[in-house]
């Protein structure tokens, strides 16, 4: 049987710089794999490389059994896989409704014709939509913030709304990029528990994270990335337990 | 009588050229100075057309719209890859080459001397003649123009071409076609300046290349600042205001002689002023 997501013999040089170094991982459906390593190790490059924003120099990603090699973004969401940034990236003049609005897939009135041409066909959708991405924001306790513009939000805040963009988006294999750094311990628990109910949706995730309490807390499985290179791959207590692994990730501080 | 007609006509075409720099400047971010090469398209084909009776009116303003939506998306197909003040410089030089080719093409455009005599429109057989005829043509296209900038605008379209001025990874991060977006927005864009054209010289009966260089690109960067960025009552604004100052400075006893070079000085000044106290314009939001 062929893995959810898989990713084989993957390299990419920036420059002098092997940021993936034959990389080979597989993961499974509905689990939340989180993916470790020291700055560097081409955690975000390999997200990169899954969503379609960087072509591998070598090497192949499938999902579902299909391959996804020289597909676009917008073709990679389409077959059910989205990511939210590290630097959240979110529409800072938008509000905090219209960014997960603007996130909903195949939406009527997205292109200038039909807008113009069925305005009230498009107020309709509209509605529908706009109730949509309510409940959305709902999901990640955001609701009554929907209309507040993004930047009067807190840091906490904006963390739950690239969730909830992403999860707009409609995809079943949620790339998160360091959901839960540089949150206060209250806002911390909040995303864990939101992962974890994202999980029981069916939703199946593949989460950056540094925070080892974060990994020992959701994650099912570790991938352990050093140097581009898969390390070592198994539950997060294996991967903790393993004092060479934790010499590179401290850098020999234990 | 004539002379407020005559103003609120030219104000009217001027807004059609305001919806169209203030969807692409504004809205979608794209800092095009070369609007006013699609603007001198559009009114030279309406006069070629209608001066050689080849085509009627309506179906030359069609064509000059059509003309306009092909010649913008090529004038903003280099801002695909170029991005921000690289596109500004490749807009500037298209600008530049317009009015090359406007001035010194004397056998399609008259050249320096232009085009005098373009028929007035002929709506399905009505000739509209009259100032006060050609001011209801005027105010029925700025009504449309209006309507669509505002559907389009309201749409799931607006969002998206906002979210595109944000962060376009973002948005294709989200799985959205960013190219399709920007494209057709250079086309509503393209078909608003090739219209506004043919009305144009229609209305002057008279076309040179002085009113489509770049001082007149400018000018409509400066109605979109004035009047307000990104909203349809700033693009609206922008262009009333902007026009009754040439009016206004007539009442001021300056001679003929340094007009010209006033109303340009005064044109400066407010730009820098807004740009500097007043980014939202009078009616918009922060450039």
């Amino acid at each position: 049987m062929s893995a959810y997501l898989e990713v084989s013999g993957l390299n990419k040089r920036f420059g002098g710089l092997q940021a993936l170094n034959d990389t080979n991982f597989r993961i499974d459906q509905g689990r939340i794999t989180c993916l470790v390593g020291p700055n560097g190790a081409g955690k975000t490059t390999i997200f990169n490389v899954i969503t379609g924003f960087l072509k591998p120099d070598t090497g192949h990603v499938a999902f579902r059994g299909q391959s996804l090699d020289g597909h676009t973004p917008q073709q990679i969401v389409r077959r059910g896989i989205a990511r939210t940034f590290q630097n959240l990236r979110l529409f800072t003049d938008l509000t905090a409704r219209d960014n997960v609005l603007a996130a909903i897939a195949a939406q009527f009135g997205e292109s200038p014709l039909g807008a113009i041409f069925r305005p009230f066909h498009t107020a309709r959708e509209q509605a529908r939509r706009t109730a949509e991405a309510m409940a959305t924001l709902e999901h990640v306790g955001l609701a009554d913030r929907a209309g507040e513009y993004v930047r009067n939000l807190s840091y906490g805040e904006q963390k739950l709304l690239c969730i909830a963009r992403v999860l707009a988006t409609g995809a079943e294999l949620l790339l998160l990029d360091e959901p839960a750094s540089g949150l206060s311990a209250g806002a911390l628990d909040n995303v864990m528990t939101l992962l974890r109910r994202l999980q029981s949706d069916g939703k199946s995730l593949l989460v950056v994270e540094h925070n080892t309490r974060v990994v020992q807390r959701i994650a099912d499985e570790v991938l352990f990335l050093h140097q581009g290179h898969l390390m070592a791959q198994g539950t997060a207590e294996a991967i903790v337990a393993d004092p060479k692994l934790a010499e590179i990730y401290f850098g020999g501080a234990i | 009588m004539d002379f407020l007609y005559s103003y609120l006509v030219l104000a009217e075409i001027y807004v059609l050229l305001g919806l169209s720099t203030n969807l692409l400047v504004g809205i979608v971010g794209i800092f095009s100075v070369s609007q006013a090469a699609v603007f001198g398209v559009g009114a030279y084909i309406v006069a070629a057309c209608t001066m050689s009776d080849t085509l009627s009116f309506i179906p030359a303003l069609v064509l000059a719209a059509g003309c306009g939506v092909a010649l913008n998306i090529l004038i903003t197909l280099p801002s695909l890859r170029v991005s921000g003040d690289y596109f500004v410089v490749t807009s500037f030089g298209i600008q530049l080459l317009a009015t090359a080719i406007f001035t010194n093409w004397t056998d399609g455009t008259g050249g320096a001397n232009g085009l005098p005599g373009i028929p007035p429109p002929d709506i399905f057989g009505l000739p509209v003649a009259e100032t006060s005829e050609f001011l209801m043509l005027s105010t029925v296209a700025l009504g449309l123009g209006c309507l669509c900038f505002w559907l389009a605008m309201r749409a799931p379209y607006g969002r998206l071409l906002r979210a595109i001025r944000e962060d376009e990874l973002a948005v294709a991060a989200a799985g959205k076609n960013v190219l399709f977006a920007k494209v057709s927005a250079a086309a509503l864009a393209g078909a608003f300046a090739g219209s506004a054209g043919g009305l144009y010289g229609s209305f002057l009966s008279f076309v040179d290349p002085s009113s489509f260089d770049l001082d007149a690109s400018i000018l409509l960067l400066t109605m979109v600042v004035v009047g307000g960025a990104r909203t349809l009552a700033g693009s609206v604004i922008g262009p009333f205001v902007l026009l009754a100052l040439p009016q206004l400075l007539a009442l001021v006893d300056i001679p003929t002689t340094i007009a010209a070079a006033a109303r340009q000085s005064v044109y400066g000044l407010l730009l820098i002023a807004f740009m500097l106290f007043r980014p939202q314009g009078l009616a918009g939001e922060k450039l």
